[in-house]
């Protein structure tokens, strides 16, 4: 059950997937939000985001509100079980 | 990987705290906004109760209730555009007839009661309107739900104590300190 994720336990990718996972698994988060949540640049944001879509632990979506393109990122069922398992390992490390 | 118990610590903290503000900007994100514009109709609406006539409280009063829905509505829209959620649109329909039942019952209680001026009436309106923003706290959020007792209180001090400058209190107090509770939250998150 505990395993270490590399790609999660980078700092900002980290705090995305614990902001995410905060969130009920049908909510989605437009991107400005999580950049002020996360306190990141826009460019920062979007290079984490997209590392952890290619690894499957969240979804994009990008649609047209208002005529105009957004991006809401939302965790997978994946990511969160993925989540769930780092900081399961994490706690065994200090438990050691 | 190999980590050490302190990399493993902080890991575990900044999940905690990014977790705890997550929650923090979705419960008190609506709350500061209610709290300003409310703040801002009571600080207007009251202080021209207080020194002006009759005749234009009516219609100033009026006048701010319609900009205030309206505004709420935008402020409202516009927040539910940042998290998009299914569970939402069925909420949303939930408080409103709350709301609108509540007004309802405020109405038939005015009604029932025949309050004999208009501060007694006022006051009723402040306790049904700081119950329903009790409710809205404790159904979406406990941490929004001590200044709803606060105000109610400042209502009842300022009703009994200080009959004659009951609305410049409720403008000053009630609703100054909603603003400057609102303008708090909002700078924590």
């Amino acid at each position: 059950m505990a395993k270490f994720n590399k790609l999660i336990h980078q700092n900002i990718r980290l705090r995305i997937m614990a902001a995410l996972t905060t969130l009920e698994s049908t909510d989605e988060v437009d991107f400005t939000y999580l950049r002020d949540l996360l306190e990141v640049t826009d460019g920062n944001l979007g290079a984490h985001l997209r590392k952890l879509e290619e690894a499957g632990y969240i979804a994009i979506n990008k649609p047209f509100v208002d005529r105009k393109p957004r991006s809401f990122a939302c965790s997978t069922d994946e990511g969160r079980k993925v989540f769930k398992e780092h900081v399961a390992a994490l706690e065994s490390i200090l438990k050691e | 990987m190999d980590i050490s118990q302190t990399e493993a610590e902080e890991a575990l903290d900044a999940i905690q705290s990014m977790a705890e503000k997550t929650r923090r900007s979705i419960a008190e994100g609506g709350t500061y906004i209610t709290l300003i514009l409310t703040g801002v109709i009571w600080l207007l609406g009251f202080m021209a109760t207080q020194f002006l006539s009759t005749n234009i409280i009516g219609y100033i009063w009026g006048g701010l209730s319609i900009l205030g829905t309206i505004l709420g509505f935008v402020m409202g829209f516009r927040r539910s555009k940042q998290i998009r959620s299914p569970l939402t649109i069925q909420m949303v329909r939930r408080v409103g007839i709350f709301w609108l039942i509540l007004v309802l019952f405020c109405l038939a209680v005015i009604f029932v009661a025949q309050p004999a001026d208009g501060k007694r009436a006022v006051l009723l309106i402040i306790l049904f309107i700081m119950l329903g923003q009790m409710a809205m706290g404790l159904l979406l959020s406990f941490s929004t739900v001590w200044w709803t007792l606060l105000i109610a209180g400042l209502a009842l001090v300022g009703y009994f104590l200080f009959p004659d400058i009951f609305y410049l209190w409720m403008s000053i107090l009630g609703g100054g300190g909603m603003i400057v509770f609102g303008l708090y939250i909002r700078s924590r998150w």
